[in-house]
């Protein structure tokens, strides 16, 4: 028998029973969607998050502690395999107060190598990088850091530097946080550049950049106040990048081997998505019991239809149909309900999946707050093509499984029985 | 062309453990030439049906052999035996035994598309047939809209539509009135004469047998020859 009369059979035959094979497939179509949509919530979480945590921070960024952390661990780092960058930032432990003109701040100072810096991506919107050791670069959100003397202390909204920055004098002084007042010497830096913007639209970057030529100014006058052996003045931390996000995970393994605690981002990505993974493995195990259930309805159709079928069964073998035949054409009966079950899942369950996503963001903000959901970008629910697949091929296979039986029925029907049956 | 050679055959009747051997066939041997009409008569229950099943494969004989054109079909498994089917022989039913959801047309048609037959061919082969056989008017009619004899041409039809050497049929007219039963036999007749097929009638009625070059009486499992009756 050739395919296209296969198929034609098996169409006549659903034809028949309309509203019998309507109902399977609509229990297939069911059973499926179910899945899919489940599933889809665990997709679409873990997209959430794996966002969420990308949009915060640098993925290829490995971050390093070590017991003792200086200059020369810092240049040993360097020469390791897949790195782009090692950028040793250090901080100044103290309190610090800075001036411009009337306007005054509490800016941090951070020491550190410009050209690592630009490696990873630091580059300024004004100016240039310092030459010298009285030189800074400050972030771009310096200015609204620095507020006029008179202004903070009345009622008023603060007044905040408004003019140019680029060749302004910056007065620095450093103090002891548990004493009121500052050490009386005090530093004057001149601003060069302005970095330019953070990545991120939230971030804000109020601090001044310096390199390390400043320390020689500055370790004198901690020394002249603080005489405790275990305090410094600076304290580092050090930022390794990986060349490629693929070599992350070889990086900071060999950096643990050797002693150094590590923590990166895509370490986290890697424990969240084995555990996503579980999860939407989970998820796939549930809906897949709503398409056994289906199923029991593809096996009852299919056995119907093998029963009240018998007699032309009989005649079909009797003509010279082989069993293989028989077999072929109920299987193709059950596939096709499930192909045709599936396919409108599939299309219902991108409908069910984006009028999610349009209507739960509004029903979630509007009983939690504009607040504490306004900002957070969630999508409840992702298919992928991967889903689909997996989808489809659950549900083919189990209704093909199901027509399995019923179909070998068929093949087992005994010509002479058949024939004797009363129309 | 039917070779059968020492054919026995016994049913088992009864419930499980108390079950008894009842024998149908006993020691058949005999043989149908090309291009005979046979006929095979006997009363009900003497076994006629049981020996056109073995015949045509539908059942496996407890022992003996079967040869049609020196093949030995007795040997067969199902599925060679359904192929044989396909090329050899053509079937007539008492009830026809038409698909009920196709016209008279894709009646006729079915067994060119087992074969895998393409549907030009189909196409003009089963329009000759249907002439041949007067139904053209009635082609589009489903079994229920037609009458026992119309049921009856189309399933001649459908017997004769692959062009098989050899046509069984069992009881063919034992659900028409005489007048179509006679239309009926006369078509089996034609049918011998032009195309050369071979015929196997099983029938409980004498007139119907009578229609045969040969005549074979089945009693108590056992067949016997009647001797040649008049040709036509
Ligand atoms: N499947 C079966 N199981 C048990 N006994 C059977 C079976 N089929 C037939 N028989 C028995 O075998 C015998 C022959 O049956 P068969 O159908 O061949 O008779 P027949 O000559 O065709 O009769 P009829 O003219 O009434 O059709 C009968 O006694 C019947 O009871
Ligand atoms: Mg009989």
């Amino acid at each position: 028998m050739q395919f296209k009369d296969q198929l034609d059979f098996v169409r006549q035959h659903i034809k028949k029973n309309k509203l019998r094979v309507f109902m399977t497939i609509l229990a297939a179509t069911m059973g499926t969607a179910f899945l899919i949509v489940l599933a889809s919530v665990g997709f679409g979480i873990h997209d959430t998050m794996r966002s969420e945590i990308l949009d915060n921070r640098m993925v290829n960024q490995i971050e390093v502690y070590a017991e003792k952390m200086d200059q020369a661990e810092v240049e040993e780092l360097k020469k390791r395999d897949h790195i782009k960058a090692v950028v040793y930032r250090q901080s100044v432990s103290l309190q610090q107060k800075t001036g411009l003109d009337e306007f005054i701040g509490e800016n941090g100072l951070i020491v550190t190598d410009f050209k690592e810096e630009k490696k990873v991506g630091f580059e300024l919107k004004e100016g240039r990088l310092p030459e010298n050791a009285g030189e800074i670069v400050v972030g771009s959100d310096f200015a609204e850091s620095l507020f006029m003397e008179a202004s903070t202390e009345s009622e008023q909204e603060p007044v905040t530097y408004k003019g140019s920055l680029v060749g302004k004098q910056v007065t620095y002084k450093m103090g002891l946080y548990e004493e009121p007042e500052m050490f009386p010497e005090e530093t004057i830096f001149t601003i060069v550049g302005i970095a330019k913007e953070p990545a991120k639209d939230w971030m804000q970057d109020y601090n001044m950049y310096a390199d390390a030529a400043i320390i020689p100014t500055l370790n004198p006058i901690f020394e002249g106040h603080v005489d405790d052996e275990n305090s410094q003045l600076l304290y580092g931390n050090v930022n390794v990048y990986a060349d490629k996000l693929e070599n992350v995970t070889t990086v900071s393994k060999a950096l643990k081997d050797e002693g150094y605690s590590v923590y990166s981002i895509a370490d986290q990505l890697e424990q969240m998505d084995v555990f996503f993974l579980a999860f939407k493995a989970g998820l796939v195990f549930v809906g897949t019991i709503a398409i056994l259930i289906a199923s029991i309805g593809i096996f009852n159709t299919m056995t119907m239809a093998v029963t009240e079928r018998t007699r032309e069964i009989g005649v079909m073998k009797a003509l010279g149909a082989s069993p293989k035949l028989i077999q072929r054409l109920f299987l193709m009966e059950s596939a096709w309900i499930g192909i045709i079950g599936t396919l409108i899942a599939v299309v219902i369950s991108y409908g069910v999946s984006f009028i999610a996503n349009l209507v739960l963001p509004i029903i979630v903000t509007a009983a939690l707050g504009e607040e504490e959901f306004g900002d957070l970008s969630v999508t409840f629910s992702i298919i992928p093509w991967q889903l689909v697949i997996i989808a489809s091929a659950i549900s083919l296979t189990v209704a093909m499984i199901s027509g399995w039986r019923p179909a070998r029925k068929a093949t087992k029907i005994d010509v002479i029985q058949a024939l004797r049956q009363e129309l | 062309m039917i070779h059968v050679q020492e054919l026995s055959h016994s049913f088992k009747i009864g419930k499980k453990g108390k079950e008894k051997q009842v024998p149908v066939l006993k020691e058949l041997s005999f043989s149908i030439e090309k291009g005979e009409i046979v006929s095979i008569v006997g009363r009900s229950g003497s076994g006629k049906s049981t020996l056109l099943h073995i015949m045509a494969g539908f059942l496996k004989p407890d022992t003996g052999t079967i040869q049609v054109d020196n093949v030995h079909t007795s040997a067969f498994n199902e599925a060679e035996s359904a192929q044989f089917r396909l090329t050899h022989f053509g079937f007539i039913f008492q009830n026809f035994q038409l698909m009920p959801g196709l016209t008279a047309f894709e009646n006729i048609e079915l067994p060119l598309k087992l074969k895998g037959e393409n549907k030009h061919i189909r196409k003009k082969k089963v329009k000759d047939l249907l002439q041949h056989v007067g139904l053209t008017d009635v082609q589009n009619h489903y079994p229920n809209e037609l009458s026992g004899g119309q049921q009856q041409r189309v399933s001649i039809a459908r017997a004769l539509v692959t062009d098989p050497p050899i046509i069984f049929a069992d009881e063919p007219t034992g659900s028409l009135d005489s007048e179509t039963e006679q239309d009926i036999l006369l078509l089996i007749q034609s049918l011998n004469k032009t195309r050369g097929i071979t015929f196997v009638i099983i029938t409980h009625d004498d007139t119907v047998a009578e229609t045969a070059n040969r005549i074979y009486r089945m009693h108590d499992g056992e067949l016997t020859e009647r001797g040649a009756s008049h040709a036509i």
